[in-house]
């Protein structure tokens, strides 16, 4: 067994050595990403710096002193702290309904102060850490066996059962993607992932039943938006309506009719995507779709180049919570899922999504700086 | 059956479970990422079929239904004086506009309204400039203050003209505007850090407080703004309203000033270059005048802006925008010997029977310091509050020391600003040791605290304190000014001073023989009202010194004229603060106004009438149609 963690030394790098081995195209990618949406909150406000984009520059500021901070931290801090972390997150989230602060309907914030805070977000981090903290801890011949299965599953439904309590729907959602394609990436057989697919056939109806009255509502309208043109179906329909409207070129910065005229409803938030691409066209769409697909492109190749299996599965972790994020959003705003109130990472105005996501690429530069790096069993202890 | 494989070939070599693995990853990882960019293909198939295929429909779909949202400013709260009558309001403003965005060819829509309404080249390039700086669809003003002609012949062509946009708001209007322009202040568009904070105040029209009480008040007198909802056409013409919230009017307010009394006090300051005078009432701290002079008409600065017209009030000849009487900060002169006296009384460095004789000058070390005149031997504090004796307060400020005079000046309500809603007053300056080492850097000299004595040196106040110490000095109470009159407050009970009331008592017979016994020093400025009289102390500070001498004009070499007083003397109700810049003698010049000021606040008495308390519904409707009539 000793020798199935020998692999190699255990490399200790310097700060000089890890900036050299940072990513630097990678966050120069993200860096453009994050002016593209900089440009189109100055454009949803009228042509103006504030109330959005200042603070979007601020804290994208912050979330880049935090990303550089995690990615040139030890790798073994996160290893072993990754446990510790998630069950923190699942303890705030837990706090959540005794103490949460009541917004729109659903309690999902901590009021911290004047701060407020998301648990859940925490726990998107959380989930992945300690999901490869185990895979990596499993060796790699007991990933057959179905008991090997237990903790993760716990790990993934324990979280996504408290954010449907919240209720969150789309939380739950992200924290299942995650999760699952976790365990898919670490080598759990596809005869589990067939047998989870019939699961969900089965239990659907029933989950149905579970499910509050405007989330059924949403579900509703999305499979016909006209019936009900100005009530809950307005937001798809307009927004498909933005969209479509920009046509091949658009209808230029700071003129998009329709999110400059409030036609649209959380223009600068979720619908973000809908404004740009109603004034930037299909050009500027399928380039920020492109900038998109390039970054995973790029986490997926970082994710390969590792040599500890934490490392893997932490950059294909947050690549999957980047996938989710920009699939889920895009297709909410274009029609093609229900909406779920998911944010375009780095693009839509707002504090926490922006940190969760510089944070989770702070993980992944993380395990790219460190991709030679191997851990000894000695290092691991047991499972915990 | 794996297991038992693994265990028959480990015995030699066992397999590579870790590698295997790691093979598994990077194939999955493959796999994940081809779905991922498959899946995002899907979003680009769903762009291309919504953007493309389907352009054309979400287009007119996009052109035919647009919603708009407008917001509608709301109506500034007014400001009225204590006895109802109105300083401030709003008054409706026929505007014209223009929404660059439905607009097909902006300088020809502009060439178009300028045969109805006169654009100048200067307005011209400003919505010009205007609509390339910001969003389209933000209404640019281009005119405002039309006839109710140009108003109507502009909604009849309204359809022809694509773009344009009327609308009727509002704007300030200033009655008693000089006289009160300190005071109420003025409206101007926001700034930018205002802008920028709320966006809302880049509507067109929406006016925010610059100075005075309209600043300190903004946020009460603003109001908050409502919406409207319009379905318009794609040329941005309404087709129909949806509905709207109403906005909500910002609150009134009532000064405690009387708009007589101040008329009176500023046409009494007119005949000098820079003056001001304040009258308080002593009981409730209210203002019942605060006048200074040069003034402005702030009717010529909110309406129809004209950057000119704002420079030629901005930069005139000594500044008719500043207002001396909280911002002026002038050396007391004999007026602190009020303050000296208290102090030495409750020091015990002089007693009110002791005497002193005055040679005319003074002499501390090599040092000398002169006095007006020479009075003479048997001078108690009484005569040198009467007859203004330097030498004696010299005397006094050295015996007990900077700090305890500071001291007493402070409690007295001087050196400090008060929160009674004016912004931009001025400290001015009680000077200490502590002070000077801050300031200065230096140690403090024995011969700064004898100038200190006579309200000299360093000391330095402005008219509405000294008419808070003035108030102080006469009812022996902690007065505070107060500006704001509201309904259900309670009559203020200001605590009493940590003075001996018998010390009071010795410095008010002072202050009344200044104006009321031979050789006092305002004497010819006593109140010709019949068993009236004013108590008060004259002062004349001095300008020049050795460092400024050459580099001063002879008008800027001449003496600041004050005069302080309080009345009626047995009972006091009012007190005055009086300063004449560069007027010369505080008994010639500063005395007789405060003579005058002070007898028309006696005679109107308005301190006892009841103040205005606010109209009922009805008789807001009443007066504004009224003024209505009027316009």
């Amino acid at each position: 067994m000793k020798m199935l963690f020998a692999q190699g030394p255990a490399v200790k790098l310097d700060l000089a050595k890890k900036l050299l081995l940072l990513n630097w195209p990678f966050l120069a990618l993200i860096t453009a990403i994050v002016l593209i949406g900089i440009a189109a909150l100055y454009s949803v406000a009228g042509g103006s710096f504030d109330p959005w984009a200042s603070r979007q520059v601020m804290r994208y500021c912050v979330g880049l002193a935090l990303l550089f901070a995690i990615a040139f931290s030890d790798i073994r801090w996160w290893l072993k702290g990754a446990y510790p972390l998630f069950i923190l997150a699942l303890f705030l989230m837990a706090l959540v309904p005794l103490i949460g602060v009541e917004s729109g309907g659903a309690r999902r914030w901590l009021g911290v102060g004047e701060m407020s805070f998301q648990p859940s977000e925490m726990m998107k981090i959380a989930l992945v850490l300690a999901i490869a903290r185990y895979y990596q801890w499993l060796p790699p011949e007991k990933i057959w066996r179905p008991d090997a299965l237990i903790p993760p599953l716990l790990m993934i439904g324990v979280p996504a059962l408290l954010a449907l309590a919240q209720p969150d729907l789309g939380t739950a959602a992200l924290f299942a993607i995650i999760g699952g394609g976790m365990m898919f990436l670490a080598g759990v057989s596809w005869f589990y992932f067939a047998g989870a697919i019939v699961a969900v056939v089965v239990a659907l109806p029933h989950a149905w039943e579970m499910l509050h009255d405007y989330q059924k509502q949403r579900v509703l309208t999305f499979i016909d938006p006209e019936t009900d043109p100005l009530g809950a179906g307005y937001h798809i329909l307009q927004s498909k309506i933005a969209i479509g409207s920009g046509g091949f070129s658009g209808k230029g910065f700071m003129h998009g009719t329709q999110a400059q005229l409030n036609f649209l409803p959380e223009k600068h938030t979720d619908f973000i995507f809908t404004m740009f691409s109603e004034e930037m066209g299909f050009v500027g769409a399928v380039i920020l779709l492109a900038l998109y697909l390039l970054a995973l492109v790029f986490i997926t190749f970082m994710a390969l180049r590792c040599r500890s299996m934490f490392a893997k599965l932490i950059a294909g972790g947050m690549g999957l919570t980047l996938f989710a994020y920009v699939f889920i959003n895009v297709a909410m705003v274009t029609g093609l899922v229900p909406v779920v109130g998911v944010p375009l990472p780095l693009v839509s105005y707002g504090g926490t999504s922006m940190l969760t996501m510089m944070i989770g690429f702070g993980f992944v530069l993380n395990a790219h700086v460190n991709r030679r790096v191997t851990f000894r069993q000695s290092e691991l202890g047991g499972l915990w | 059956m794996r297991r038992s494989k693994a265990l028959h070939y480990g015995a030699k070599k066992k397999p590579d479970y870790v590698r295997k693995q790691s093979y598994r990853f990077s194939r999955r990882a493959l796999l994940v990422g081809g779905a991922q960019a498959g899946l995002f293909g899907l979003l680009g198939w769903r762009l291309h079929q919504l953007q493309i295929e389907e352009a054309s429909d979400y287009r007119l779909l996009s052109d035919e239904n647009r919603l708009m949202i407008q917001l509608a400013a709301p109506s500034r709260g007014s400001i009225r004086d204590r006895t109802g009558a109105i300083l401030a309001e709003d008054k409706e403003n026929l505007r014209l506009l223009v929404v660059p965005a439905f607009s097909k060819n902006l300088p020809e829509t502009l060439d178009r309204l300028s045969r109805i309404v006169d654009i100048p080249r200067g307005a011209r390039d400003r919505v010009m400039r205007a609509a390339a700086r910001q969003s389209g669809y933000y209404p640019v003003l281009v005119a405002e203050g039309l006839t109710w002609r140009q108003f109507a012949l502009l909604n009849v062509l309204a359809p022809q003209i694509p773009g344009m946009q009327t609308d009727r708001s509002a704007y300030r209007k200033y009655h008693h505007a000089r006289p009160m322009a300190h005071l109420v202040g003025y409206v101007g568009m926001a700034g930018k850090e205002e802008v920028d904070l709320d966006p809302v105040m880049r509507l067109p029209g929406f006016r925010a407080g610059r100075a005075g009480v309209e600043k300190t008040f903004d946020e009460q007198l603003r109001g908050t703004p409502g919406t409207q909802k319009f379905e318009v056409d794609s040329r941005g013409r309404v087709v129909r309203e949806l509905g709207s919230t109403p906005s909500t009017p910002g609150k009134d307010l009532v000064l405690s000033i009387d708009h007589h009394l101040q008329a009176v006090a500023q046409e009494r300051l007119k005949e000098h270059r820079v003056a001001s005078v304040v009258v308080l009432d002593v009981e409730t701290g209210g203002i019942l005048a605060l006048a200074s002079t040069p003034t402005f008409d702030p009717n010529e600065v909110v309406f129809k802006v004209d950057p000119r017209a704002w420079g030629r009030i901005a930069r005139a000849k000594d500044q008719p925008l500043q207002n001396r009487a909280i911002r002026g900060q002038y050396p007391p002169g004999s007026t602190f010997k009020v303050v000296t006296a208290l102090a030495g009384l409750h020091a015990g460095v002089i007693t009110p029977r002791e005497t002193m004789s005055c040679p005319g000058v003074y002499r501390l070390g090599r040092a000398r310091f002169r006095c007006w005149r020479a009075h003479g031997g048997g001078i108690d504090v009484h005569q040198a509050l009467k007859q203004s004796c330097d030498v004696y307060f010299y005397e006094t400020a050295k015996r007990m020391g900077i700090d305890h005079l500071a001291a007493v000046a402070r409690h007295l309500g001087m050196g400090r600003v008060y929160d009674c809603g004016l912004p931009g007053q001025k400290e001015g300056i009680i000077p200490d040791v502590a002070w000077k080492r801050a300031h200065l850097m230096e140690p403090w000299y024995g011969g700064e605290t004898v100038i200190a004595g006579i309200g000299q040196g360093f000391v330095s106040s402005t008219p509405l304190q000294l008419a808070v110490m003035a108030s102080r000095v006469a009812t022996g109470r902690a007065v505070l000014p107060k500006l704001v009159l509201t309904p259900d407050d309670p009559e203020p009970d200001w605590p009493a001073l940590q003075l001996d009331p018998r010390h009071l008592d010795i410095v008010r017979k002072g202050m009344f023989g200044v104006v009321n016994e031979p050789r006092g020093t305002a004497r010819r400025s006593a109140l010709e009202i019949p068993g009236v009289m004013m108590a008060g102390k004259t002062g004349t500070s001095q300008v020049v010194n050795a460092h400024n001498e050459h580099k001063l004009s002879p008008y800027e070499r001449e003496t600041h004229a004050l005069f302080i007083a309080y009345a009626p003397a047995d009972k006091p109700r009012y007190a005055a603060a009086c300063v004449v810049e560069h007027g010369g003698g505080g008994s010639s010049a500063a005395a007789p106004i405060v003579k005058d000021v002070m007898t028309e606040a006696l005679l109107r008495d308005s301190a006892k009438a009841p103040a205005f308390a606010g109209l009922s519904r009805d008789e807001v409707a009443r007066q504004v149609a009224v003024a209505g009539d009027d316009g």
